[in-house]
């Protein structure tokens, strides 16, 4: 489950942690990749897996396009107003879909994922569900693909750069209206990744972005900015925060507990784990 | 300051274009009766709101277009006879599920649309919300699916609920359990886990269960409340896994049930009972995805009505046609079921009332005796008592079976009509997953 | 001077034609500004966002609705106590997580929040997902209801309009008076250079807090307000993230940092959503969310026209203008 996190995550991370872009509306991209996935599963009998790519192409172009029209502009002003915005878009997307498709929870039945739903996989002694298995592989390639971009490609210094300083970098011949889109086209793609693998375990309906947004934030946090690896990290060890705590306490406090979590770490490293700044 | 001559622009503007809305309505001899419906269209309990409107709808159709042999309140005919004829009209408002927004437009409705007679919230919450607000405005105010006890019984005069509570739904589950062993059922069932989520209903539910359980002599091995909006639950499932009990007592909505099932079946877990009330059982929705999974088979639950022998009522299909008009196609579930018997109900009442003061509403409404003839559910009638819960309404229980249907199974003369044979132990996930073949 | 004229006479065509609900939006106005300007010390001027504030509205309305049931305190007791209270927990909680800068304290705002909402619906004190209903008192006049804070029957609608306006002025002045001393520049300093600030010997921690706990105030005096005018508290009432949002909004459209700021954005998001919410959120095209889908998009369109908040606008130009237009008419 942690590593479905981290694809949530991972997202917002670049957009946020790298570019410092608030995104009130993250989960929404997601909830539409889930949409996606299950409208071409109903619809066309495609499976998610395979969507997957197409998807996320076409969520690409969509972060673009928000950028390009909405954020843009919205950058001239105060950081505030970024949320603003993007809280508008919020309510912009979901009840659009609300619109579109109403409130009525939906579900994939027929993918490869849901077949091998109950197949589990035992190992040492612990018992994993293949389906969270794949889906978890899935996850986890994805950042490292994610990682090698950026920390090893120059298209990643460069975006590293107009994240740490804008004006900087420009005199070094980057655009940075450039670097804004693509992460923020990158940004969705991943999210909408994420929301396509998870549609196969949950139940698609508008609402269901909101609690993924905030827990993304608060892992992209506590990873600290800056820091692909950071978020993957931050991500398990929710997961995992969030097994123990339902394990052994009252499991209304799991959320609770992660991010007290993160209080308690943000007191000893208010960097986050690997925040570079 | 200049900055306050913008703030009057806009509170002028804002002024204006409130003046030129919805005005008063004029006084006299109504041809319309506003009917206020207050539901959470968007948001959490969108689901549940969806079900209200088209039940609302399906009344305020049946009550103004003639069909001559429907029979139920108000079916031939058109209008209110006892107000010369005059139409009902339903006053819509989404509150997002929101209470503060519930609050705010039902004073909307009341003093600026001057509806009639309010119907919602539609969840016990909310519902709560506004109580107190419709009671220092003195109009009629239901809530007939709402079924947390304390709504009747906080001494509100102006709040009727024709629908069962949980104080006596939940107890019928408990009734039913304690009656099986000697109607064949196991004979062992000794231990009992409650698995609830964190709202108003949920939580009255668990207190109600809590303490039959003692009184059933159960013992309680674990007792979870999990939070509204959870992501996974599978390390719940884990502990309910450990903690092993005869009878798993759930109540979630929706949402969190298909989570909780998708993590079941990952561990390959199920209780050898699963009994449950209200929330995902009660959402038609819900029930139409398991058919393709088996997910729902052997659950067990309390329910409104013996909705396997209600449909048989030839005015219960009748009345499902008009539904499948508003529904996209949707059955009517029980849900539906209680929000239209409860408005059937209520347009009676106006009708008897022949006026729309709300003096005459009341009384009108408190010197109710409908039989059980006249309605599409199966309660003994309506008649209410001193909270103004309707005395007459006690609900079944009901388990759904492999044809994903609900069947009767408690009380047992009803159950023997009903001719289902209980499902027990519960099946596995992977004998549910041969079934579909 | 107008506008205080136009804010105390607002109610009156309500009463007389007896639409008391838009009297309830004036309210919900009024409240949100208030709670806007607190947000403003902390959001605006001092530069920290926090994204949590509900917990202190939640902490507010709880305080004083345990304060009058069980130990019969009178409403306006209950009000301070809720504020003291409410400082008191804010100061407890907030000086540790001021260690952490920007975006990260933003977050450990947000862990709050999330972390009040199972203890909220939990916790037997407050009656967990039950909530606490304030008994409703019958009969007694205007001035008992001020007193008591409780409106019986139908003046409801005016008793709480006034009173959201009485300690909207309160905080307006308050703010005004905070905003031109001492401490002021002090929020500014650590907003603007926190580095800089230390250096010359302001502990930007203390006044994190200070401001920190002073929006906490405002807030638990909205909670209370709040509490008495739904005479019931429930956890994810007060809790709500409406309560976060929208006086953050209401600030940030308005301007953010300017005192006037808030006021504005609530008396132009209130009306709008309520307006959508009436006219577009009912009728054969309810349920479809059609309002809150042109409420999203007014507010992007207003984000992206005018990312530094509508006090930006060059008012004073266009009055000079108009007034400009009028003396050359007149003359002419």
């Amino acid at each position: 489950m942690g590593l479905l996190y981290a694809l949530v995550a991972v997202g917002l991370a670049i957009i946020w942690g790298l570019m410092e872009m608030i995104n009130f509306a993250h989960g929404e991209f997601m909830m539409l990749g889930m949409f996606g996935a299950w409208g071409l599963s109903a619809w066309l009998g495609w499976d998610p897996l395979i969507t997957m790519v197409p998807l996320a192409v076409v969520m690409y172009g969509a972060g673009v396009l928000v950028y390009r029209v909405l954020m843009q502009k919205v950058q001239r002003g105060e950081m505030f107003t970024q949320i603003f915005a993007t809280v508008g878009l919020f309510f912009f997307i979901q009840n659009g879909v609300v619109a579109l498709f109403t409130s009525d929870y939906r579900f994939i039945n027929a993918s490869l994922l849901t077949r091998l739903s109950g197949v589990n996989l035992t190992v040492g002694g612990v018992r994993i569900g293949v389906p969270l298995l794949v889906g978890g592989l899935i996850a986890l390639a994805l950042f490292l693909i994610l990682y090698l971009l950026i920390d090893r490609t120059d298209f990643g210094l460069a975006l590293q750069a107009t994240a740490e300083d804008r004006d900087a970098a420009m005199l070094v011949g980057i655009r940075p209206q450039r670097m804004y889109a693509v992460a923020w086209g990158l940004g969705t793609a991943l999210v909408a990744i994420a929301g396509v693998i998870l549609a196969n375990f949950f139940s698609v309906y508008p609402q269901a972005g909101l609690s993924f947004t905030v827990l993304a934030y608060a892992i992209v946090a506590l990873g600290g900015f800056g820091s692909i690896l950071g978020t993957l990290m931050a991500a398990l060890l929710v997961g995992v925060v969030q097994s123990v705590t339902a394990a052994y306490l009252p499991p209304a406090f799991k959320d609770a507990f992660v991010f007290a979590s993160y209080i308690l770490i943000g007191l000893f490293r208010p960097q986050g784990l690997f925040g570079r700044f | 300051m200049r900055i306050l001559r913008v703030i009057v622009a806009v509170a002028v503007l804002f002024f204006v274009a409130v003046q030129l809305g919805p005005g008063a309505r004029a006084a006299g001899p109504v041809s319309e009766v506003l009917i206020g419906e207050l539901l959470p269209l968007t948001g959490n309990f969108a689901s549940l709101g969806q079900q209200y409107l088209w039940a609302g709808q399906t009344v305020e159709d049946i009550v103004n277009n003639d069909y001559p042999d429907l029979k139920v309140p108000l079916g031939p005919g058109k209008g209110f006879p006892g107000l010369g004829g005059a139409k009902m009209t339903l006053v819509v408002r989404d509150d997002q599920s929101r209470g503060d927004q519930a609050r705010t437009l039902a004073e909307q409705l009341i003093t600026v649309n001057k509806v009639h007679w309010l119907n919602g919230e539609g969840t016990s919450g909310n519902t709560s919300i506004i109580q107190p607000l419709v009671e220092s405005y003195g109009i009629p105010m239901t809530c007939h699916a709402c079924a947390s006890p304390t709504l009747t019984e906080k001494g509100f005069k102006w709040f009727y609920r024709t629908g069962p509570n949980d104080g006596t739904m939940v107890a019928s589950v408990f009734q039913f359990l304690k009656e099986w062993p000697d109607h064949g059922g196991p004979k062992d069932l000794k231990t009992i886990a409650l698995f609830t989520c964190d709202n108003l209903f949920c939580q009255d539910n668990r207190k109600i269960a809590l303490d039959l359980s003692e009184k059933a002599g159960y013992k309680i091995v674990a007792d979870l409340t999990t939070k509204t909006g959870a992501t996974t639950l599978a390390s719940e499932v884990q502990r309910l896994q450990s903690a092993n009990p005869d009878v798993l007592f759930s109540v979630q909505y929706p949402a969190e049930t298909t989570i909780f099932q998708a993590d079941m079946k990952r561990a390959n877990y199920m209780p050898k009972v699963l009994a449950t009330s209200n929330g995902a059982y009660s959402d038609q929705t819900w029930l139409n995805a398991q058919k393709a999974t088996n997910g729902a088979a052997a659950w067990l639950g309390r329910d409104p009505t013996a909705i396997d022998l209600a449909s048989k009522k030839p005015s219960w299909k009748q009345v499902n046609e008009i539904y499948k008009k508003y529904s996209r196609g949707q059955d009517m579930g029980e849900l539906a079921m209680r929000e239209i018997t409860g408005m059937l109900w209520m347009a009676d009442t106006i009708n008897r009332a022949k006026s729309v003061e709300p003096a005459a509403l009341a009384k009108a409404a408190n010197e109710t005796d409908m039989k059980p003839d006249m309605m599409i559910i199966d309660y003994k009638g309506i008649k209410f008592d001193k909270n103004r819960q309707n005395e007459l309404a006690t609900g079944v229980v009901t388990q759904i079976g492999w044809d994903n249907d609900k069947h009767t199974i408690w009380p047992w003369d009803l159950a023997a009509q009903a001719g289902f044979k209980t499902m027990y132990p519960a099946p596995s996930w992977p004998e549910r997953e041969s079934h579909k073949k | 001077m107008l506008g205080a004229l136009v804010a105390l006479l607002y109610p009156i065509p309500f009463e007389r034609s007896g639409q008391i609900y838009y009297e309830t939006v004036g309210f919900l106005v009024l409240l949100n500004a208030m709670l806007g300007i607190g947000w403003n010390i902390i959001g605006g001027w001092a530069g920290q966002f926090d994204f949590g504030p509900s917990i202190f509205f939640a902490i507010g309305a709880y305080t004083a609705a345990l304060l009058t049931i069980n130990l019969g305190w009178n409403a306006w007791l209950a009000l301070l106590g809720a504020m003291v209270v409410s400082a008191a927990i804010c100061a407890a909680v907030t000086y540790p997580v001021t260690k952490l800068r920007g975006h990260y304290f933003a977050i450990a705002t947000v862990a709050m929040w999330m972390i009040a909402q199972p203890i909220g619906a939990t916790w037997p004190l407050i009656n967990g997902s039950q909530g606490l209903f304030i008994p409703v008192a019958t009969g007694g006049g205007f001035v008992h209801g001020v007193l008591t804070m409780e409106f019986p029957g139908r003046g409801k609608g005016l008793g709480f309009y006034y009173l959201s306006l009485a300690l909207f002025t309160i905080t307006l002045l308050a703010a005004r008076a905070i905003e031109r001393s001492k401490w002021g520049f002090y929020f500014r300093a650590v907003r603007d250079d926190q580095d800089g600030a230390e250096a010359i010997g302001i502990d930007s921690r203390l006044y994190k807090v200070i401001a920190r706990c002073l929006m906490a105030v405002v807030f638990a005096a909205g909670g209370t307000l709040y509490g008495f005018w739904a005479l019931a508290v429930f956890p994810d009432q007060v809790l709500e993230v409406n309560w976060n949002i929208l006086p953050m909004m209401a600030a940030v459209v308005g301007g953010l940092g300017r005192l006037w700021g808030p006021v504005l954005g609530a008396v132009v998001l209130i009306p709008i959503s309520q307006l959508m919410a009436t006219t577009l959120g009912t009728g054969p095209l309810a349920g479809r969310g059609i309002d809150l889908i042109i409420y999203g998009a007014i507010i992007m369109v207003i984000a992206g026209w005018r990312p530094n908040g509508l006090l930006s606008l060059p008012w004073s130009e266009w009055a000079a203008r108009l007034r400009g237009h009028a003396s050359a008419s007149g003359k002419a």
